[in-house]
């Protein structure tokens, strides 16, 4: 613990500089009744090495995915990431530095940041990006607590908001939570058996504050539904859209079928996994939302002497200024993450996020393929277009089906009855660009001796 | 300038990626989803590109770069091992919806961290799920609305906090739902009892509060604070930005609070990353636990049929839901990499963490009093003016520039400035509202003596600077004074061009 306190020993020369004879003397004005009278019952003080070593023993105890054969997705994905990514942002300058307030000493950070809010812009297809939210389900959260700011007054659903059937539970959650202190109604919108929102329930939600959807949906499922949605909700009503941001590289984006705001999981693009944080959120829109937008953002300007430069703008929003009336209670966000999303997307280039699209779209159509010549599964979506996850049904439970394929070094993907009541028998498969042919080989191989040994049994 | 929107290389010039596993022509996308016209997208190679962020990271101040006295931001030395720890494979390439038997080391860390977190609060159950600390804040105060909403109590609206408070927390109580009680501080910066006792009624929910608060001062009616509140019925918030100034010393808990929030990338080093990510835990007592958001990660001892992993020899690790849990306030649970990070960073300090907040203490004093004689020794003396007059203040203090001001036309961002040309970050400024040309300087434990005596020096020799010098400041940095009223008017939030 030296190591991280340099005057460690210099203790009386600094408390006699100030004449104080102890230690004590600086912490005289703690009432009795509030100190602690016993040490902290915690452990004894470790080295770098010793801790080094615990760590590798206790996270090496994990099943890290990297050592199986995955296709667990589910909206986070593990893209590969390119190796200058990690290199740049543990430089000290980017690493340790606190949120941009003296910009004259901030430029770097301020310019990535600007540059990561054009490259989002650009993918999702609106004039507008923030840099970054917590995460995907925070940013929808934070998106409909915006669009009801814009539209309460002149929505004809009063403080009502509509929201897909299928969006996964944890994240229903956190948008619960977000949005019941304003005393919204979330009302949810069906799906038909093709996983697609049918006319009457766009209509139905018209007039609402707003509208939360996601494209590809929870399923993977793309809908061509949403690219009349917005005649159908009208001009009083938001129309909100969650995107995969790879999917982008191959689909059109929300902002050309007029979504008014997308957000999203920024992760698939700059981030490993990490157990689901930290992450990055995604948040763009049009210009009747800016003012009302959580979060930060950069604009270019001029210094005194006319430079280009870099600062926060539009701060009259949040919190540090606007207190209770602020648009977000966000201060500290994501930014060093959404600057790996950055540096990925600068390395992709528009032909790479294409190729990365499509390795995408190649591998589950491939797997899915292959997995529909199996006689006893069933692909209840199989005749829509899905980006780089599906859903199978099995003849037995899925929990079974995960559990025989762990033996084997295979994670499946996900018992969909974890977000779903009643869908015991289905499994979300996903894959991405690091879904390899002999994954697909092992999973299907490994699949169908489950099935075999499964009606054996029965038999 | 480099900029990334300048470079049009070679189609695919960033990295190869190996082909789709099918021909290209063979992919099916219906025409009517396929994306017309690609983003307009930079093409940059990997050498060109790392020298742009090479390039940005020169224009950037960390603490790495130098001395960060930023108030109220805790800018502490971020160890590296724990860069190197949060780059493992087993949570780096780890998914949430992994079953507890494949993350035992995992939930064995987060359980570890709950405990200990638990314990230097005084509080009884911690979840680690809120990511930030704005995200804690907002959590604990779900959890103390479902707690009344629970006893029945529906009247209990408001929710009291000084006028000293960050701004995140009146604003994570607005966004629950709560109407903002503020109430002025006294003279001296600290709390107002009287003040207090005249707007708590059975409507309060809570009052939430940071100690030491903003300006350094530790609240010594702390206590007979929380009596008030508790004597009405309501919960008390301890605001954990400050808790880098008392561990081991008191705690949250003994001195009367119900929650509190830790920043994780304050107190326990997550590194900033110039805005984020950081880490929000909370604590609670244990009549608020029921409420926490889940899961939360328990552990049973071994049975038989368990998988035994070096993680768990002696406890089966697991997630658990609290029974009247709010829900989720992030889709996961929470920033594990930030976890991992500070879970490394207090294993260096052990049962010692106390030493860490009293080195906190020591250099914030340290610094004062340097400053204050350095002063003394320019002459300068009357223009060192506490923010609020204390004998010994926690782990950072005020000064407020409202005398520089008067006489010579110099304030508190005037300094600061200067300060940036010394080579320095600035302190906080114009935080807290109450002090006047407030700067709010932090050292933390990591500064040497050295560096604090330097500092000291460097802090009068800017206050001597003659007015128009620091109206000029600062001159040697990659841009000068910008203009943040030009980029409000024009705003140019993107690559191609000012919004009309």
């Amino acid at each position: 613990m030296t190591d991280h306190l340099p005057n460690l020993g210099r203790e009386n020369e600094m408390l006699a500089a100030m004449g104080h004879a102890s230690m004590d003397d600086l912490f005289i004005e703690l009432p009795e009744n509030v100190r602690c009278k016993e040490p902290l019952a915690l452990p004894e003080a470790q080295s770098e090495e010793e801790i080094l070593a615990d760590a590798r023993k206790l996270l090496g105890s994990n099943l890290d995915l990297g050592s199986t054969v995955n296709f667990l997705g589910s909206g986070l994905y593990r893209n590969f990431v390119p190796s200058s990514v990690f290199q740049l942002i543990t430089r000290g300058e980017f690493l340790t530095s606190y949120t941009p307030y003296q910009p004259e000493v901030s430029q770097g950070m301020l310019q990535a940041m600007w540059e990561f809010q054009s490259l989002i812009t650009e993918l999702v297809g609106l004039p507008i990006a923030n840099l970054s939210v917590y995460d995907g389900s925070t940013a929808a959260a934070e998106a409909i607590t915006c669009a009801v700011r814009v539209h309460a007054r002149k929505a004809e659903q009063k403080n009502t908001v509509y929201v897909s059937e299928l969006i996964p539970p944890d994240r229903l959650s956190v948008i619960q939570n977000y949005t019941q202190g304003s005393e919204l109604i979330i009302k949810s919108m069906k799906h038909d058996e093709n996983g697609h929102i049918p006319l009457e329930e766009w209509k139905k939600a018209s007039g609402s504050c707003a509208v939360y959807v996601e494209q590809p949906n929870p399923l993977g499922i793309m809908d061509q539904s949403l690219f009349s949605a917005k005649e159908t909700l009208g001009n009083h009503t938001a129309f909100i859209v969650g995107i995969q941001p790879v999917s982008l590289g191959v689909f059109e984006p929300p902002g050309n079928y007029d979504a008014d705001i997308v957000v999203g999981e920024g992760q698939p693009l700059g981030s490993p996994v990490t157990y689901g944080g930290p992450l990055y959120g995604i948040f763009a829109c049009t210009k009747p939302y800016l003012r009302q937008m959580p979060g930060r953002i950069v604009g270019r300007t001029i210094d005194v002497d006319g430079k280009e430069a870099y600062c926060l703008t539009l701060s009259t929003r949040e919190q540090h200024i606007r207190r209770h009336r602020a648009t977000s209670n966000l201060c500290t966000n994501e930014t060093l993450i959404a600057m790996m999303g950055a540096m990925h997307m600068a390395l992709l280039g528009p032909e790479g996020i294409e190729t990365l699209g499509l390795r995408n779209l190649a591998s589950r159509q491939l797997l899915q393929n292959e997995i529909s010549k199996l006689s006893d599964i069933h692909l209840p979506y199989g005749a829509s277009q899905h980006f780089n996850e599906f859903v199978i049904e099995l003849p037995y439970p899925a929990e079974e089906c995960l559990d025989y394929l762990e033996r084997f070094g295979v994670i499946g993907g996900l018992d969909l009855s974890r977000w779903y009541d009643g869908w015991n028998h289905r499994l979300l498969i996903s894959t991405s660009d690091q879904t390899s042919k002999s994954d697909i080989k092992i999973l299907l191989n490994h699949l169908s001796k489950w099935l075999t040994s499964k009606s054996e049994v029965i038999a | 300038m480099s900029r990334l929107f300048d470079h049009d290389g070679a189609p695919g010039s960033g990295y190869a990626q190996p082909s789709p596993l099918i021909d290209k022509e063979t992919i099916q996308v219906t025409d009517a989803f396929k994306r017309k016209v690609m983003p307009k997208w930079p093409r940059i190679s990997e050498p060109e590109m790392v020298r742009h962020y090479t390039w940005l990271s020169k224009r950037n101040f960390g603490i790495d770069t130098g001395f960060y006295p930023l108030g109220s931001c805790t800018m502490k030395h971020n160890p590296r091992v724990n860069e190197v720890i949060a780059q493992l494979p087993g949570i780096a390439d780890i998914h949430p919806l992994q079953p507890d038997h494949q993350i035992q080391g995992l939930l064995n860390i987060y359980y570890e961290m709950q405990d200990m977190l638990a314990i230097c609060a005084g509080m009884d159950a911690v979840t680690l799920q809120p990511v930030a600390g704005a995200q804690g804040e907002f959590t604990a105060i779900r959890c103390i609305q479902e707690y009344f909403r629970n006893k029945g109590e529906l009247q209990r609206n408001k929710v009291i906090v000084p006028d000293s408070a960050h701004g995140t927390n009146p604003a994570s109580a607005a966004m629950a739902g709560y109407e903002i009680i503020e109430i002025p501080s006294l003279q001296d910066g600290r709390l107002d009892l009287d003040a207090l006792r005249s707007v708590v009624d059975e409507d309060t929910a809570a009052m939430m509060i940071t100690n030491p608060n903003t300006l350094g001062l530790f609240e010594i009616d702390i206590a007979e604070a929380s009596a008030i509140v508790h004597g009405v019925g309501g919960q008390m918030y301890y605001d954990g930005a400050n808790f880098n100034a008392i561990l081991g010393r008191t705690s949250p808990g003994l001195m009367g609070f119900d929650a509190v929030h830790y920043n994780l990338h304050k107190t326990f080093s997550q590194p900033h990353g110039g805005g984020g990510p950081g880490s929000g835990p909370i604590g609670v007592k244990s009549h608020l636990a029921p409420f926490l958001p889940g899961p939360v990660a328990a552990r049973r001892p071994i049975s038989e049929g368990d998988t035994l992993t070096l993680a768990n020899d002696e406890f089966w690790y697991y997630w658990h839901e609290p029974e009247l849990s709010i829900g989720k306030v992030q889709q996961w649970h929470g920033n594990a990499g930030a976890v991992i990070r500070c879970w490394a960073y207090y294993r260096r300090y052990g049962k010692h963490l106390k030493l860490m907040s009293e080195h906190a203490v020591m250099n914030a004093n340290y610094l004062r009093h340097r400053i204050q004689e350095e002063a003394k020794i320019a002459g300068l003396s009357e223009y060192i003016v506490d923010g609020a007059p204390a004998d010994v203040v926690k782990h950072e203090f005020t000064l407020s520039m409202a005398k520089l001001k008067e006489d010579k036309g110099v304030g508190a961002m005037d300094v600061a400035k200067g300060l940036l040309d010394m080579g320095y970050m600035a302190p906080t400024v114009y935080f807290p509202l109450v002090v006047p040309e407030c700067m709010m300087i932090e050292p933390t434990e990591t500064e040497s003596k050295a560096t604090l005596d330097e500092f000291a020096k460097k802090f009068i020799q800017v206050l001597a600077l003659d007015p128009e010098t620091l109206h000029q400041a600062p001159i040697t940095t990659p841009v000068r004074r910008v203009d943040e009223v030009h980029a409000a008017r024009n705003l140019w939030l993107r690559h191609d061009g000012v919004d009309r």
